[in-house]
């Protein structure tokens, strides 16, 4: 494992190396960066559905779709960004499918075993501060989980969530303003 | 465990009345454009204080959870990662067709860009430690003979030489397609992307 002697593994390369062979037609490559990534996208996933969905569907078909559309991205090195766009439009489109209409006012949220806070290190308290949001947000309304989770973690922009969930700007502000305020609330309360 | 009034009734308050005037999603534009600028009325207020500190934690934790929720996914199994390999369209990258020279006009001969890209690869696999990425053909590819130029991008290990990677690189790369094609080109470009530290037990990426 020199990496002098021979050709180094592929799955050492940097994302740009990587989505560049893949772009390129090197089907090996992109099995790299669908074991880098599959993680990480399910993760995504999961939290955009609130984890009650079959996520692997979603990831899968999104693997199939950068396949696809590899060649056209332009900055190789920012595929890691690119694939969450690509999952978050998937699972969006999903939940669309299912639920024709956006309930902005909903209140109840999914009731789902909450994560156990169980490590007794010294992380503990950051652990426990990301179970108190992880709970928040499983307590939100569909609509304001989603756009907290596009804006929050996804990194999208304002307008990139409108088009995705096909509503004005000012009706992402409104659902992600009550979503934060819900966030910030509840995980003031469990501290 | 779940009260109805999410956002009220707590010592928290988020309405522009607890906000002297603002909003949350004014504070929340007002993070994004990093504080600037400056907003005197916002900045002096304690209630936008409040909320600002919160908002910005809210911005740290949300990647934080996506690594926790990421580092507690199982990796992807073998199975997993096939079942995807075979569902992809393998010949979807053949790309332009590049005719070779020939002496009857009634003869047809060509190769692929798809192809040659896989050449340069493998040249690229033939200098110890180089990784090719990107593979680009700069030129009219489609008419028999024209000058061609190709731009490669190249992952290297720490510890040698740049110059004399891209060297034997561009010769590797020169030589392969001379031997393998009909290609008339006129340059290679070799950008290095990427200089990788190497592992040092063997497991970790870049």
């Amino acid at each position: 494992m020199t990496g002098h002697d021979e050709r180094p593994a592929l799955d050492v390369a940097d994302d740009r190396t990587i989505a560049g062979r893949a772009a390129d037609g090197d089907v090996e490559a992109f099995a790299v960066l669908v074991r880098r990534y599959t993680p990480l996208l399910r993760a995504y996933a999961r939290r955009i559905l609130g984890g009650t969905a079959s996520v692997d569907d979603i990831v899968q078909e999104s693997f199939v779709t950068a396949w696809q559309r590899l060649p056209e991205l332009d900055d190789a090195g920012r595929v890691r960004g690119w694939l969450m766009r690509i999952v978050s439009r998937k699972a969006i489109d999903e939940v669309r499918a299912t639920r024709p209409h956006l309930e902005l006012d909903g209140v109840e949220g999914l009731e789902l075993p909450t994560r156990p806070a169980d490590d007794p290190e010294h992380r503990a308290e950051h652990r426990a501060e990301l179970a108190a949001l992880a709970d928040a947000l499983q307590e939100l309304p569909d609509a304001q989980r989603e756009t907290w989770v596009l804006r929050e973690i996804g990194g999208c922009t304002y307008d990139e969530i409108a088009e995705q969930l096909e509503q004005p700007v000012s009706t992402v502000r409104g659902l992600l303003a009550r979503a934060r305020k819900h966030i910030i609330v509840r995980m003031e309360e469990w501290r | 465990m779940t009260r109805d009034d999410s956002t009220g009734s707590s010592s928290l308050g988020f309405e522009p009345e607890d906000l002297d005037g603002h909003s949350m999603d004014e504070l929340a534009d007002y993070l994004d454009a990093g504080r600037t600028p400056a907003d005197p009325s916002i900045d002096a207020s304690p209630g936008c204080r409040i909320a600002l500190d919160a908002l910005e934690r809210l911005r740290r934790l949300g990647p934080a959870l996506l690594d926790q929720d990421t580092a507690a996914e199982p990796q992807a199994d073998e199975s997993w990662v096939r079942s995807i390999i075979d569902g992809i369209a393998r010949d979807a990258r053949a790309g332009r067709r590049i005719p070779f020279p020939v002496a009857e006009p009634d003869d047809d001969l060509g190769i692929t860009e798809g192809a040659v890209r896989g050449l340069v690869r493998a040249a690229g696999d033939a200098v110890p430690g180089v990784l090719i990425g990107r593979c680009r053909l700069d030129g009219d590819v489609t008419v028999a003979g024209a000058p061609i130029r190709i731009d490669v991008e190249a992952s290297v290990p720490y510890g040698v030489p740049i110059a004399v990677l891209a060297e034997r690189l561009r010769a590797e790369i020169g030589e392969r397609l001379r031997t393998h094609t009909e290609l008339n080109i006129t340059g290679i470009d070799i950008v290095v992307h990427d200089v990788r530290d190497l592992p040092r037990s063997g497991g970790d990426r870049r």
